[in-house]
């Protein structure tokens, strides 16, 4: 009983540090993109702003049950990827219930709340939210093959689905895996432009014409929440990249350091690129990307 | 009295009572219908234990009948779908003609799948495929004669298959003059090479016609759309598992004593993963609910195919319990087309939208198949998929998991389809009739589906049986102690302990959830799908914006080349050039008696040249 209340607090200080740093990431990049584009631009806490005040709304409208448990659906992937991805190495202060951090189930519970969220905006009758749904479900088939294979690369090279092993393995070696998996680590960073959503690949959302793409039915707590697990979402992403690669991280600084710096490849990349249509970007991700990853494998299998 | 005579008996009994009721009263004939698959299922669990045999001695032949476990493992599968189905079709039936044909059909196939299941030896196995075949066949037509051609492309490919097999039986008796299917894999490794390489050929090329593998695939879009949803449910979910049924079996017991099995486990294993592919890719182009599951039916068998051919123990585990989720899935979603179709009287996704509300229980059904569809956790169809994933890692498959992987992927895209298609978007004032479906046909699908979720975190309900189905075919004991903690395991150590897993999803979805309703409990207000604002205008009550047409088209054309050739335009192709070889020597009847004269005399000339190398 006291481990599961140690587990819970634990859980809880991770939540609130994600969202906190996650929040503030989305602030910069609003920063960031208007300093490029020669704007001033809104404040870094310009994001908790506006999720305060959507959360503190007072009225609020929604479609149906299904949209009512959109956002629920999303937390539930944003914090349980949060609880699967260890934080820290030797995680004692924030001990989460990874579970060994399997991958794979990583991989599956990703898919779980974007596929809540698809189906709740699908009840608002919105045809932009669909059209969303449908280019970020086409673009997810793309960027997923990259990934997989550098994931496999990992995977067969180590002997392991872990995530706690793949680092325990960079902590034993003293090397990086982005420095012993160069093509892996390629293949994956490329993929990660794809699952950020960022310019060049953000036709799913279209901030400009689509009303910010499958949400834009959403508003309220809905959005408030929505846009909270998006936070904790990409600050567990964000961790699952430095624990892979940079071999996690000791302590908050570190951390800060590391997921920034990760977080900055899609928005630079993104500010200056125009975007692609959707089929343009799932044969983007079906080139280099996986090419990249093809040389991921066949160095895992060669040097296993 | 032999257990299994009686077994039989009351299903053949049942189906002709069944089938005369028809002529006197429906609710007679339903009666009948009902008590014969609850009579059979209750005497099949109650008084056959694994392990029971009986001889026959049939004009000189002995035969065998008998049920192993993992043939009992099957029978769950069998008896399981078909009583669901069974409730099923008694409602969604109503009002249609030719029940009683349709009924006895339904308990004939029931019975020759459990025939299959229960023959220890060949002949026996041959027969009961056979009425496995034809009373499958005879529902497929049940329509008339717009679905005749589907029938037609049916029995055909079974044909194929059929006459393999049959060929394969008949190169066993020749080796081991006996038909026992104990003492053909006894025998196995003493044949000649040339037996050991065609045997198991043969008898995949029968069960991959079943399991509708890629490129025998092409009869099963069209039959499994064209008979009635009730049975499709049975022929997608249980039917095809015979095919994968005898797969295990000849992998197990035969491709493992051939010399070089690596070349035939890899070709094996990759077609199932191009049938995974290209099966998920044609189920994202359907508009048509039907077409659309039964390409998406193909398409999961071939995960299952690759993890049979694979072969390790992790591999064939994965494989098998996919059998079961599959059979639960697909059969529920079969029916819940069906009572969409019942309800709404349409069956494509640009048709009809908004259901949800009209039709709620039948919307859950399909929630929960599609997420185990997709193998999302914490439900059942994930204990399957990470299963395979650590199989085929751990064996080193590399790029047929990245394929598999591409394969379960797409499969996202035609699960949102199906769901948002019937379901979500906006609600038409043409479906303001619409009830929900009449609850036996609602409870069938709860059931299957609240099976799905069960299995999601108590897997050892399913996994108890495999574990014995696994020994009998050779198999050490797998972790049993292990799969009753509900913890996966890989055969690196790497664990998903499902309990928590579940436990955590439930919490915080639960927490949010109430976060989400009591926050501004009376300020929320539910508005309908037509107040909504699409780019600065609101939409007028008539208008429907709901998007069904084209759904994937980028995705579609991203994909276009892999999908520009089809299997049946070659068989097509293959028709019509044997039609016209056909009628090329056709021409030799000129009907001129001179021509015949010419004929005789080139046969004796020809005879006399070759007269010393012919009879010498």
């Amino acid at each position: 009983m006291g481990s599961i209340l140690y587990y819970t607090l634990g859980a809880i200080i991770s939540f609130i540090l994600a969202f906190t740093v996650g929040i503030t990431y989305m602030g910069l990049d609003r920063k960031i993109t208007a300093r490029v584009q020669n704007r001033i631009g809104p404040p870094w806490y310009q994001n908790f702003l506006d999720v305060s005040k959507l959360y503190f709304k007072k009225t609020n409208i929604h479609q149906g049950i299904m949209q009512h448990m959109g956002a629920a659906f999303m937390m539930v992937t944003a914090v349980m990827a949060l609880l699967i991805v260890p934080i820290f190495n030797h995680g004692h202060f924030f001990p989460n219930l990874n579970f060994q951090g399997d991958l794979i189930f990583l991989l599956y519970i990703m898919v779980f709340g974007q596929l809540g969220m698809a189906l709740g905006v699908g009840q608002t009758g919105n045809p932009n939210a669909a059209i969303g749904i449908t280019r970020g479900l086409s673009q997810m088939t793309g960027y997923e093959i990259p990934w997989v294979l550098a994931l496999v690369a990992l995977m067969i090279q180590y002997k392991t689905t872990s995530i706690v092993d793949l680092m325990n393995v960079q902590a034993e070696t003293g090397r990086w895996l982005m420095f012993s998996s160069p093509f892996a680590f390629l293949a994956a960073i490329l993929a990660m432009l794809g699952m950020f959503s960022h310019a060049p690949f953000d036709i799913m959302v279209a901030p400009n014409e689509l009303a910010s793409g499958p949400i834009s039915e959403y508003g309220g707590k809905y959005l408030s929440i929505l846009m909270s697990a998006g936070a904790v979402f990409m600050f567990a992403k964000l961790t699952l990249y430095v624990d892979l690669f940079m071999g996690g991280s000791s302590n908050l600084l570190a951390l800060l350091i590391k997921t920034f710096s990760f977080f900055l490849i899609p928005v630079l990349y993104g500010i200056v690129s125009p975007r692609y249509r959707t089929e343009q970007a799932i044969r983007y991700f079906w080139g280099w990307p996986s090419l990249f990853g093809l040389l991921a494998v066949i160095q895992a299998v060669i040097l296993k | 009295m032999n257990m299994i005579y009686i077994l039989f008996s009351i299903f053949l009994a049942g189906a002709i009572l069944t089938w005369v009721a028809d002529k006197i009263s429906g609710i007679l004939r339903d009666l009948f219908f009902l008590l014969t698959v609850l009579s059979a299922t209750t005497f099949f669990y109650l008084k056959i234990p694994v392990g029971y045999t009986t001889n026959i001695t049939l004009a000189g032949l002995h035969l065998q009948w008998g049920i192993t476990a993992f043939g009992w493992y099957f029978s769950l599968i069998v008896l399981g779908l078909g009583t669901m189905a069974a409730f099923y079709a008694l409602s969604y039936m109503k009002g249609k003609e030719r029940l009683g044909y349709f009924y006895f059909n339904f308990l004939i196939s029931l019975l020759s799948m459990m025939g299959i299941l229960m023959s220890r030896d060949l002949v026996s196995f041959f027969i009961f495929w056979e009425i496995m075949t034809w009373s499958s066949y005879f529902i497929v037509i049940y329509k008339g004669k717009h679905v005749q051609r589907s029938g037609i492309n049916y029995l055909l490919f079974s044909a194929i298959g059929a006459y393999a097999m049959l060929m394969a039986i008949v190169m066993v008796y020749a080796h081991t003059q006996s038909l026992l299917i104990p003492d053909m894999i006894q025998a196995f490794p003493f044949f000649t090479l040339s037996a050991k390489i065609w045997l198991p050929i043969l008898f995949l090329t029968a069960f991959s016609v079943k399991a509708a593998m890629m490129p025998l695939h092409v009869w099963a879009p069209d039959a499994y759309s064209d008979s009635p949803m009730a049975y499709t449910s049975v022929f997608s979910g249980a039917l095809s598992k015979m095919g994968i049924y005898g797969m295990v079996l000849v992998f197990v017991t035969m491709i493992s004593y051939l010399p070089n099995d690596t070349a035939f486990r890899e070709t094996f294993a990759w077609l199932g993963a191009i049938t995974a592919i290209m099966g998920t890719l044609w189920a994202i182009a359907q508009d048509d609910a039907r077409k659309l599951l039964a390409w998406s039916s193909v398409a999961q068998l071939g995960y299952i195919i690759t993890g049979v051919a694979i072969g390790t123990e992790l591999a064939i585990l994965a494989a098998l319990f996919m059998a079961v989720m599959h059979a639960l899935f697909k059969g529920t979603l079969f029916l819940v087309v069906g009572a969409v179709e019942k309800q709404t009287g349409k069956v494509k996704f640009s048709e009809v939208s908004g259901l949800i509300r009209k039709m709620p229980w039948t919307f859950i059904a399909a929630l929960f198949s599609i997420i185990t569809l997709a193998g999302i956790p914490p439900l059942g169809g994930f204990v399957g998929k990470w299963m395979l994933y650590q199989s085929l890692i751990s064996s080193n498959h590399v790029i047929l998991v990245v394929a598999i992987f591409f394969a379960s992927t797409a499969a996202f895209l035609y699960c949102y389809k199906f769901l948002f298609g019937f379901f979500l978007g906006q609600e038409e004032p043409e479906i303001a009739h619409v009830r929900e479906a009449p609850l036996l046909m609602i409870i069938p699908m709860l059931i299957l589906s609240l099976l799905e979720s069960i299995l999601g975190v108590y897997p050892q309900i399913i996994f108890r049986p495999l574990d014995a189905a696994m020994q009998t075919l050779g198999f050490p004991a797998t972790q049993v102690h292990f799969w009753n903690t509900s913890v996966l395991f890989n055969e690196w150590g790497n664990q998903v302990a499902l309990k928590p897993l579940f436990y955590a999803v439930a919490g915080i979805f639960l927490f949010f959830f109430l976060v989400l309703t009591i926050k501004g409990w009376k300020t929320t207000r539910k508005v309908s799908t037509k107040d909504i604002s699409t780019s600065g205008e609101i939409p007028k009550q008539n208008e429907n914006l709901t998007y069904s047409i084209n759904f994937y088209q980028p995705f579609l054309r991203a994909v276009a080349p892999a999908m520009k050739r089809r299997m049946m335009t070659y068989y097509r192709e293959i028709g019509s050039g044997l039609e016209a070889f056909f009628d090329y020597t056709r021409r030799l009847y000129s009907g001129n008696g001179q021509t015949y004269a010419i004929y005789v005399i080139i046969f004796v000339v020809l005879l006399l040249l070759f007269k010393n190398s012919l009879f010498s």
